[in-house]
């Protein structure tokens, strides 16, 4: 798929994988992974980007194993980034849907 | 790639950073392995999925740079740059060369005289043969040469000093265009 689109989708699952918890960038990665096909670096600038821009704060915790783990915490000003993005997708993806859609009973 | 190669390349690709959050960025990755490694990947497999360091530097590197501009249009940050650009070329050209070539018409003259006055019996005693041969003359010129051994002594100390305070003065003109007018 194409890179640059793919890189704004992957903004829009971080930000909806930490609406509802915070979490730590493995967890982030792997979920994300799970899903759909990323190279798993690029997920890590992301998360500086959008931190820097104040959509994200952080905070190192303790974990039963292995070493401390730097959370991800959505900040008021990132909810508001995510409902942006989220209202676009879904008038994009309905749009491309819907094109599909017209395309194929076309087709046949 | 493990572990060690893929943090290495990446510590390599980043020096552009500051060396506290070029830190930051390694602990993300090495935490990223720690985590990898307890739920029982090997390194190698870790790296690979993670993709190639010199992509994520660039990444990275391309969000620093737009923070800069978009941070800082200050009186600064435009001089720096304006150093980097000139310093290379013209700043370098007048502020070391002139320096440079006046230092080495120092030490030549220098060396020069010191040689023609060690020498300087030679050419009494070719008086000799030429013209009239005044005794004066080689008492004269045994002890200019006297006085050059003594200067060509001196010279060899003042060039090692010169060639050192020379390159020192170097390296601090390079971070000074390097650096330019950092004051963070």
């Amino acid at each position: 798929m194409n890179v640059q689109f793919k890189k704004g989708v992957l903004e829009l699952c971080v930000l909806v994988l930490l609406e509802k918890q915070d979490r730590y960038g493995y967890e982030l990665v792997q979920r994300i992974s799970d899903r759909i096909e990323i190279s798993e670096g690029s997920v890590y600038p992301l998360l500086r980007r959008l931190t820097k821009e104040e959509y994200f704060t952080t905070y190192l915790q303790e974990s039963t194993e292995g070493p401390p783990r730097k959370y991800y915490k959505l900040t008021d000003k990132g909810r508001e980034y995510l409902h942006e993005l989220l209202t676009e997708w879904n008038e994009f993806s309905d749009g491309v849907n819907q094109l599909i859609k017209e395309g194929v009973c076309a087709n046949e | 790639m493990n572990k060690e190669q893929f943090l290495n390349q990446l510590n390599a690709s980043l020096t552009r950073l500051s060396l506290e959050e070029r830190q930051d960025i390694l602990q993300d990755y090495e935490e990223y392995f720690a985590i990898g490694m307890e739920q029982g990947k090997t390194d190698q497999e870790i790296s690979t999925s993670l993709g190639s360091p010199k992509q994520i530097a660039k990444e990275l590197l391309a969000s620093y740079h737009l923070g800069q501009v978009e941070q800082t249009t200050s009186a600064g940050n435009v001089m720096r740059a304006v150093w980097a650009v000139i310093g290379l070329g013209f700043f370098n050209l007048v502020i070391v060369l002139g320096p440079f070539i006046a230092l080495v018409g120092v030490v030549i003259a220098g060396w020069a005289s010191a040689i023609a006055f060690i020498l300087a019996p030679v050419f009494a005693l070719l008086n000799l043969i030429v013209s009239s041969f005044q005794l004066f003359d080689l008492f004269f010129a045994l002890g200019l040469c006297g006085i050059g051994i003594f200067m060509a002594m001196g010279m060899f100390v003042a060039t090692r000093a010169l060639t050192k305070g020379f390159i020192r003065y170097l390296k601090f003109n390079a971070s000074l265009v390097k650096g330019g007018l950092k004051n963070d």
